[in-house]
């Protein structure tokens, strides 16, 4: 059975891309939510294998979504993947301080995604 | 799952989805670089660009466009800094936009051949997805809310400090709606170039709708407001929100009288260019490069008008005009060819099909243009004659029928009934030969208006002969549809009609109404149950409305009540209310006389509905029902009590002793109506 991966970005149009590159590209299967609260709603019911998440949301954004997840015994273990626009390097070191899994920047290039976010799986799983 | 090869596709086709809204994004960061080359960025629309611009850098670059997501990385940060960027770096940033439109710009796809694209007219991204709205007003902070609020819709706002800046962007780019800010105070010295304004806006073609936003409550403001043209006042005080929801609306309404136009060619080129012609001049242009898919999209598309092209290398344009004309349903449709070809037996020819009128080619805008503007004008013209009768401003005949028909329809497809009405003015050729012709009319223009304010906006109403109309209701039963009309009569018989000396008189209506498809199959049969029902409330004495249901006691021309009440007045109303719906009325007003007319081994009456007052001379209310039940009246009868007071106890007693229901007093009369047909519904 395919593994399965969350999306949680309030953009329409970054879940259709992101979530046709991990299926077709990366054999994942996709489940999505528009935003943090349904995002952790979607993640206790299916307890997926990974979450790729976006900071910038509107009402809670990416590093809340990320606490409330961490603060949850039954999404905990998850591992979670950032997805930030803005990859200064301070920002970046403050996310990776988070405890996250990895962070991708955005935009991504479709046909890579699926191989980054296996990559940051691998060396997260070691 | 898609193959992995089909991705780029799938992902490109997203783009095309997404690209209104990425549209909509640069929109912004184009209004804000304008109002820093202007009067200055606010803080609202700093925000909302900075934050367009932070999600166009997350999401061009996914889309091929790299460059794209660069550009609009520097955006952010320029607009990231606190209090926005500096002056000085407006012309930097105005570039950074034009470059990033022109990323956008570059990723236009051509309609495929072959394919129906409805108004590629507009194929350039920015005149397809958000409107421009002309904004002027003096206010800058004003101008600014108006303007957020704007693109939260998805309008391109253009803002005018002043009128001649307005007239300036106007003439750049025709807008397609207008927010007019007038101060009309005397001391500000600018309405009248307003006003100017205003009229010069409106006498666009297409006229552009403009909302007059004004602090003036003043009548003579409005007045002249609206002999230039405005559509709207609006008052200041009004939340952003509020006004661009009046834009919205005007731009929805100019939308729904806009003429549609079918243009065939099987060129994707040329009916590219055709479909830009006409859609500059305000069409909504669907163009068919499949001549194959005419009748479909045809039907569809239901279009004022077609533009075929004679010279289809693989379809006769001329065969197809002729079709069309075969076909009833757009014999009327105005049919213009376009061809290169003008030699006379040519043009016989086109003519000998049917068409209405033909433009050579190479084309010439303005001429196609008024060709087809002038054929289009008149056929709304008739249309307008053809569908609406002149004096009193229902459908006329034929166009109310296939409405009816339609309602039909769709009551068969929803399983819904429709109830159709037909109304009669009573004694009506009197009232012309007394008090003249002219209040003949009045009194028919009277009655069209008040069949037009009684009945729904869907509801079909025609005049169907001089003094004859029909009134038909989706989804209304045949009893609601009775107590409707009777309603509206109780409000027509009202009014006085005054002729030429002053003498008057009052008009009533008599009517029948029936049910689809209970008592009638099609229209036709419909109309013949409706009209016996007529006919039968003209037998019976005229002004009232009958149902037609030949159960409910028809032969006798209704169903009979006897009212026993000794209140004159009530007793009157009543025995007026229900004559007006048809049922046959007796009164008595003694306790006493009750009990002798309806009881015994042969009853002088057996009405089916007995009005049982609780106060009654000689012998009260309740004990009139006792005998009536000792003696098994209440078999051929069923009471309904009146009752004076809320006693509880009275009511108790009255419901025990076999009363059917009971209303307190005092009561409107439509409740009354409807307690009266549940306690006679069988």
């Amino acid at each position: 059975m395919s593994k399965r991966i969350l999306l949680i970005d309030d953009e329409n149009d970054i879940r259709e891309v992101a979530g046709i590159s991990l299926e077709s590209v990366g054999g994942w299967q996709v489940s999505s939510a528009n935003s943090g609260h349904l995002g952790i709603e979607i993640a206790l019911a299916e307890q997926p294998d990974a979450i790729l998440l976006d900071v910038m949301m509107p009402d809670m954004d990416g590093p809340t979504t990320f606490a409330r997840l961490q603060d949850d015994p039954g999404t905990r273990e998850i591992p979670v993947i950032l997805l930030t626009a803005k990859a200064q390097g301070a920002d970046r070191k403050r996310f990776a301080e988070l405890g996250v899994a990895g962070v991708l920047t955005k935009p991504f290039d479709p046909m890579a995604l699926p191989g980054q976010v296996a990559a940051i799986l691998a060396a997260h799983d070691r | 799952m898609l193959d992995e090869r089909e991705v780029p596709t799938a992902i490109q086709e997203i783009f095309e989805k997404s690209r209104g809204e990425l549209d909509r994004r640069v929109g912004t960061l184009e209004e804000a670089v304008s109002a820093l080359l202007g009067e200055g960025l606010g803080e609202d629309l700093r925000a909302s660009a900075e934050r367009d611009a932070h999600k166009l850098a997350g999401s061009l670059g996914m889309f091929g466009l790299p460059r794209g997501s660069e550009l609009a990385r520097s955006l952010e940060q320029a607009l990231d800094q606190p209090g926005g960027p500096a002056p000085g770096e407006a012309p930097r940033l105005a570039e950074s936009v034009l470059a990033l439109r022109g990323q956008l710009d570059a990723q236009v796809q051509r309609p495929e051949p072959g394919s129906e694209a409805t108004n590629p007219a507009s194929s350039s991204p920015r005149a397809q997805d958000g409107r421009a709205l002309l904004l002027v007003s003096p206010d800058p902070q004003l101008s600014e809310r108006l303007s957020v609020e704007a693109l939260r819709r998805n309008l391109r706002p253009r803002r005018a400090p002043t009128c001649a800046a307005a007239r300036q962007l106007a003439a750049t780019e025709a807008p397609d709606a207008a927010v007019l800010d007038v101060s009309f105070d005397d001391s500000v010295n600018n309405d009248e170039e307003s006003l100017e304004l205003l009229a010069e806006l409106t006498r666009l073609e297409p006229p552009v709708p403009v909302l007059v936003l004004t602090g003036s409550e003043a009548l003579v403001d409005r007045v002249e407001v609206a002999r230039r043209g405005g559509r709207g006042f609006v008052a200041r005080t009004r939340s952003a929100d509020q006004v661009i929801d009046a834009v919205s609306e005007q731009l929805e309404r100019s939308k729904a009288t806009q003429a549609k136009v079918l243009a065939v060619d099987d060129d994707p080129v040329a009916s590219a260019a055709l479909a830009i012609l006409l859609g500059s001049s305000g069409l909504a242009v669907t163009t068919l490069n499949d001549p194959l898919r005419f009748w479909e999209v045809l039907e569809n598309q239901a279009p004022d008008l077609v533009v075929l092209d004679l010279d289809m290398p693989n379809v006769d344009g001329v065969d197809l005009c002729r079709a069309v004309r075969a076909d009833v349903r757009f014999g009327q449709l105005p049919v213009v060819f376009l061809t290169a070809n003008t030699d006379p037996d040519c043009v016989t020819q086109i003519f000998e099909a049917g068409a209405d009128d033909y433009v050579s080619k190479p084309i010439v805008a303005p001429e196609l243009m008024t060709r087809i503007l002038n054929r289009l004008d008149r056929v709304r013209l008739f249309r307008d004659l053809a569908d609406k009768d002149s004096l009193t401003g229902v459908l006329s005949r034929r166009r109310s029928a296939a409405a009816i028909e339609d309602l039909l329809a769709m009551a068969d497809r929803f399983g819904q009934p429709v109830s159709l009405a037909q109304i009669d003015l009573d004694h009506f050729k009197r009232m012309n030969d007394e008090l003249g012709h002219a209040t003949g009319d009045d009194a028919l223009r009277r009655f069209g208006e008040l069949l037009t304010e009684t009945f729904r906006g869907e509801d079909v109403v025609g005049r169907w002969g001089g003094e004859e109309f029909v009134v038909a209701s989706y989804g209304m039963p045949r009893d609601d549809g009775v107590q409707r009309v009777a309603e509206m009569l109780e409000k027509f018989r009202e009014v006085r009609f005054t002729g030429r000396e002053g003498s008057g008189m009052r008009l009533t209506f008599s009517a029948g109404v029936a049910e689809y498809p209970r008592d009638g199959a099609d229209l036709h049969e419909l109309y013949r149950a409706a009209d016996d029902a007529l006919y039968r409330a003209k037998t019976a004495g005229r002004n009232r409305v009958l149902p037609a249901d030949l159960e409910a006691g028809a032969e006798t021309g209704g169903l009979d009540v006897m009212v026993v009440e000794d209140d004159e007045t009530l007793a009157g109303v009543l025995i007026d209310s229900l004559q007006t719906r048809g049922y046959r009325t007796h009164w008595l007003d003694d306790g006493q006389e009750a009990v002798a007319a309806l009881s015994g081994s042969n009853p002088e009456f057996s009405p089916s509905l007995i009005l049982l007052d609780i106060d009654l001379p000689s012998l009260n209310g309740l004990a009139v029902l006792r005998r009536l039940a000792a003696d098994d009246a209440l078999d051929r009868s069923r009471v309904l009590m009146l009752t004076a007071r809320a006693g509880e106890a009275e009511v108790v007693e009255a419901l025990e002793l076999g009363a059917f229901d009971h209303i307190a007093k005092p009561f409107s009369v439509p409740v009354l109506m409807h307690r009266i047909r549940r306690a006679l519904k069988r």
